[in-house]
Order: structure tokens, then C-alpha cells, then sequence
């Protein structure tokens, strides 16, 4: 079960400084050429898929991630 | 970056849509505060924005977003062996559309048996900034997403 107040300060309501910068870790992200963490995500039709499922199929796999905004 | 998907999808590399939180939350397009709303959100990206490529759903906390950098507009290129080979803090279709062509033909130079090992390379590259593009999407999603994003910057 996720945390609460973890999911609540994601998913902040508001575009201001102190709610969305905290999230802004490029700079601590995963290293190239070393295998990256998995996680399972969800498809559209509700079906759950690991992103590791999702890479090992294709020589390469392009990821955007983003919103509407 | 649907035509960047189309143009490569005939030579095994498979382009993907991962859908986080809004980055600018506001009247038309809220906070996430379920799961349910999420998958919602994710439905109107490919029926209103037109977004051709598979998404996929990042957990309500975002542990997939986040674990990444959890950047807005960020792009990622894994190989098969999960191992990222390109990142880019925010997403510009000729960089992503470079490197994969980068990559495709290192593929094809394998083929032909040349000998290459991996390095490491650093490099700055350039994204148009259309602002009244970027202030229309902050529109769609109502006036509060344009107000708080003047005031931020």
C-alpha cells in the first residue's frame, strides 16, 4: 500500500514552487548502460504490465513520459 | 513524436507513453486522487491529444515517474536488456529521433561483425520553445494552470 501522504505531495494540486520542484530529480536518476529499475504499470484496458515485459520485446523502446501539461 | 513512433516502428523499436501526474493541475484536468481517475486521464490523452502510442499507466504514487527523475516531459530509450542508453529531460522529437537512428545503426554495424564497446557521452541539445504552444496546452487545461505557472517563473 502506497503512502499516503507520499501520493497526496505527487499529485499536488498546485503549480508553486515549494510542490513541484521537490520532484524535479533528473540529476538522480538511473545511469545509462546499467539496467534501470521495474515497475508494473497499467494499459489502457486495465491490464497490468511490467515495463521490463514492455522493453524486452523490442530491440529498442522509446518512453515519453508526461501528462496533459 | 507519433510520427517519430511510426517512422522507426518497422525496425523493432516500440515507443511507448507513460502517463504520470499533471504537471500543472487546474479546472479541466485535476490533481490525481485515484486510480480510476487516472485511467481517465490516460483514456482522454489518446482520444483528445491524439497520442497514437501505447500508454501505460504509472502507479498513484508515480514509483516509475519518480524513480526516473520524475521530470514533466522527460524521454527515455531502453534497449531490450533494460538498460537506458538515452535520457533527456525533456522531450524534443529531433533529439529522441537522432539518437535512436544513432542507435539503429549501431545496430546494423554489429551486423556487418565490427567491434564496438560503449562509452559514456554528455551532450547539450536544443528543443524548439514555442511558448504559445506550451501556453495553449496550459489553457486547455483552464485559466488556473496559466496563472499559476506566471507566477512560478
Amino acid at each position: 500500500m502506497a503512502d499516503a501522504d507520499l501520493i497526496t505531495r505527487y499529485n499536488y494540486d498546485t503549480f508553486v514552487p515549494e510542490k513541484f520542484r521537490p520532484w524535479m530529480r533528473f540529476d538522480e536518476s538511473p545511469p545509462l548502460g546499467e539496467a534501470g529499475p521495474d515497475f508494473s504499470l497499467m494499459r489502457l484496458n486495465g491490464s497490468t504490465v511490467t515495463l521490463k515485459e514492455v522493453v524486452s520485446a523490442h530491440a529498442y523502446t522509446i518512453a515519453e513520459f508526461g501528462s496533459f501539461t | 513524436m507519433n510520427a517519430l513512433a511510426d517512422r522507426v516502428a518497422d525496425r523493432n523499436v516500440a515507443s511507448v507513453f507513460i502517463y504520470t501526474h499533471e504537471a500543472h493541475p487546474a479546472e479541466n484536468y485535476g490533481h490525481v486522487t485515484s486510480i480510476e481517475q487516472k485511467m481517465q486521464h490516460a483514456h482522454d490523452l489518446r482520444d483528445k491529444l491524439g497520442i497514437a502510442r501505447d500508454i501505460l499507466i504509472d502507479a498513484l504514487d508515480g514509483a516509475c515517474h519518480r524513480a526516473y527523475g520524475s521530470m514533466p516531459n522527460m524521454t527515455w530509450i531502453f534497449n531490450r536488456s533494460m538498460q537506458p542508453v538515452y535520457k533527456s529531460d525533456w522531450t524534443d522529437a529531433n533529439s529522441v529521433s537522432n539518437a535512436i537512428d544513432y542507435f539503429l545503426d549501431v545496430t546494423e554495424r554489429r551486423k556487418d561483425r565490427e567491434k564496438l564497446a560503449p562509452f559514456r557521452v554528455e551532450r547539450l541539445d536544443y528543443r524548439n520553445q514555442d511558448r504559445d504552444a506550451f501556453y495553449k496546452g496550459l489553457e486547455r487545461n483552464g485559466p488556473r494552470a496559466v496563472e499559476e505557472f506566471r507566477n512560478a517563473f
